[in-house]
């Protein structure tokens, strides 16, 4: 049984918004990156996790519990920040804290008091006076004071500064360390490539990839410049790959993007006069943009 | 039943409810000294003066003893509208405003099902109307016994007093079902003040004269006979608990639905 189980769910909320035929899964400790542009159904996902929305089709368990029907006894276990936070604007941030941790029947407050600190949080303040980040801090403090086995994260860094995102990933990381089960969302690549083992990615709705850090990056292209002594030298050697490019301005240097055809063009490039050689491999956010955008760049 | 849930809505709506007493206290205290049972008191030779309008505030032929008095002169308008607000603000408040903005994620976040929370909501509502009539009754009770001793005829308030409860749970259901049909506090409000503005408008058009009397079937504050009440007929029994009937209905099927509804939280 896997922790998170989504079994092609289909919510269709017309205009081809919503999810369509999403399936995919979240192991015993591991924490998933949940990456597509906005509006690509993430957050409806992530709704029909915690049982505020029921799929159209397919199912959504938890620990092999159907996520609507038996939403309470997930809570158990579950800890959930909210992409778009709300809280009880009259209250403090700490009787907040209190009020949520009263809900969730804990005990005591030791792990929030530590979450605080960590997050270098003043929670005493009225929420409706608090800027965006403190509310998302006392928002992680929710999520993660009951110590939960599981967490769903929705941008979780939205607001922080990068210091404190910093802190998040060092909070992922140690989460991760401690075999609790990730599901998180996110913009921010380099948060991604730093806590997750596996990515699923979606777009309209669909699931485009789902597949380990290294495997999704293992695609990355690099670009690879060429220049030669002579333009028939660069003009042969484009000829070779269909993927190289003779540039018009400059003819003695080929342009071409490669994969894991790389050692051939090294090889290849060797029977000819090599004057210079550039390459750029692309950035970790180009190599997602690619799957936001759908055009291979 | 949710503990923690329901002394949090104590706290944020308790100053709501004592406005509403506030003002209630001084419309009450005030209708009540102003009884006269010797002299023809001032407020008929008001009355006489200006008949439609006591007559849509439902303070037509008011009798001679003093339930007459405050019947005709409190439980027509003043007991029925106030608290209405009072309801339709607050069942606002329990469920669609916290769909609305968002929180009702945290009301969520621990490990109760929703027909726990909604229920929670539900008996805070009807709890609260409770404390709200049972300060009415016993303000009444007090002022009329310390400034005419003996004269309120308390059975037959208490009966009158059960059927506005009744009238007082039959919009809370109302309400509350508004609140928990729509996820945004602006439509959730919008309807409920719609049909209650409607329901006290009829009412009123109904009582200024034979003419627009077929009214009355339009508005279910008919429902509410405070004279039949006081006169203990059977009839006004029986529309009394029609009214209680259509609150509980209504609350069941709005916990039904807030179970089952897709929450864009």
């Amino acid at each position: 049984m896997k922790t998170i189980e989504i079994d092609h769910i289909t919510k269709d909320y017309g205009w081809h918004r919503g999810v369509f035929d999403l399936s995919f899964q979240v192991e015993q400790g591991e924490v998933l990156g949940f990456l597509g542009p906005n509006g690509a159904g993430k957050t409806t996902t992530i709704r029909q996790l915690l049982g505020f929305i029921k799929p159209d089709s397919g199912s959504v368990r938890i620990l092999g519990k159907n996520c609507f029907c038996q939403a309470d006894e997930i809570q158990r276990t579950l800890g959930y920040l909210p992409g778009e936070i709300a809280f009880i604007d009259s209250m403090s941030g700490m009787e907040f804290i209190r009020f949520v941790a009263n809900m969730k029947r804990m005990r005591d407050l030791g792990r929030a008091k530590e979450l605080m600190d960590q997050f270098d949080l003043n929670a005493s303040g009225k929420i409706k006076r608090m800027s965006k980040g403190m509310k998302q801090k006392i928002g992680i403090v929710c999520a993660f004071m009951q110590d939960p086995d599981i967490l769903v994260l929705d941008e979780p860094t939205s607001g922080l500064d990068p210091l404190m995102q910093n802190c998040f990933v060092d909070l992922i990381l140690g989460e991760k360390k401690r075999g609790k089960t990730i599901l998180m969302s996110s913009h921010i690549f380099e948060e991604i490539e730093r806590t997750c083992d596996r990515a699923a990615i979606i777009r309209d709705g669909e699931l485009v990839a789902v597949d380990t850090m290294e495997k999704l990056c293992s695609g990355r292209k690099k670009r690879m410049e060429i220049t030669f002594a002579n333009a028939s030298m660069a003009e042969a050697y484009a000829g070779e790959f269909t993927k190289a490019q003779q540039m018009a301005d400059n003819p003695e240097k080929v342009v071409m993007k490669v994969g894991r055809e790389l050692d051939e063009a090294i090889k290849k490039a060797g029977n000819y006069t090599v004057v210079d050689l550039d390459i750029h491999t692309q950035s970790l956010e180009e190599f997602f943009l690619h799957f936001y955008g759908g055009e291979d760049k | 039943m949710n503990g923690t849930l329901y002394k949090k809505e104590w706290k944020s709506n308790g100053v709501l409810l004592i406005i509403f007493i506030a003002v209630l206290t001084m419309y009450a205290a005030m209708i009540v000294s102003m009884f006269d049972p010797e002299l023809g008191d001032s407020l008929k030779q008001m009355a006489a003066s200006m008949p439609e309008v006591f007559a849509a505030f439902g303070m037509a032929d008011v009798g001679q003893t003093l339930l007459e008095f405050v019947t005709g002169y409190l439980y027509g308008i003043l007991l029925t509208a106030f608290p209405a607000v009072y309801i339709i603000i607050l069942s606002n408040r329990l469920v669609a405003r916290y769909v609305d903005n968002g929180s009702m994620v945290y009301l969520l976040s621990g490990p109760q099902k929703r027909s726990q929370i909604i229920r929670t909501q539900l008996i805070f509502q009807v709890t609260s109307l409770l404390v709200m009539l049972l300060y009415v009754i016993a303000l009444i009770i007090i002022t009329a016994q310390f400034m005419f001793p003996g004269e309120l005829e308390i059975p037959g308030f208490l009966r009158v007093n059960a059927g506005l409860f009744g009238l007082w749970i039959m919009f809370g259901g109302i309400c509350f079902l508004c609140s928990s049909l729509w996820n945004e506090s602006k439509t959730a409000i919008g309807i409920s003040s719609a049909i209650v503005i409607y329901t006290l408008l009829v009412q009123m058009i109904a009582q200024v004269g034979e003419k627009f009397e077929f009214l009355k079937y339009a508005t279910p504050i008919t429902l509410f006979n405070a004279k039949g009440l006081a006169d203990n007929t059977a009839e006004a029994w029986i529309t009394c608990a029609v009214m209680y009937g259509v609150g509980i209905v209504c609350y069941i099927v709005a916990t039904q639905v807030f179970q089952k509804k897709n929450l864009p939280i």
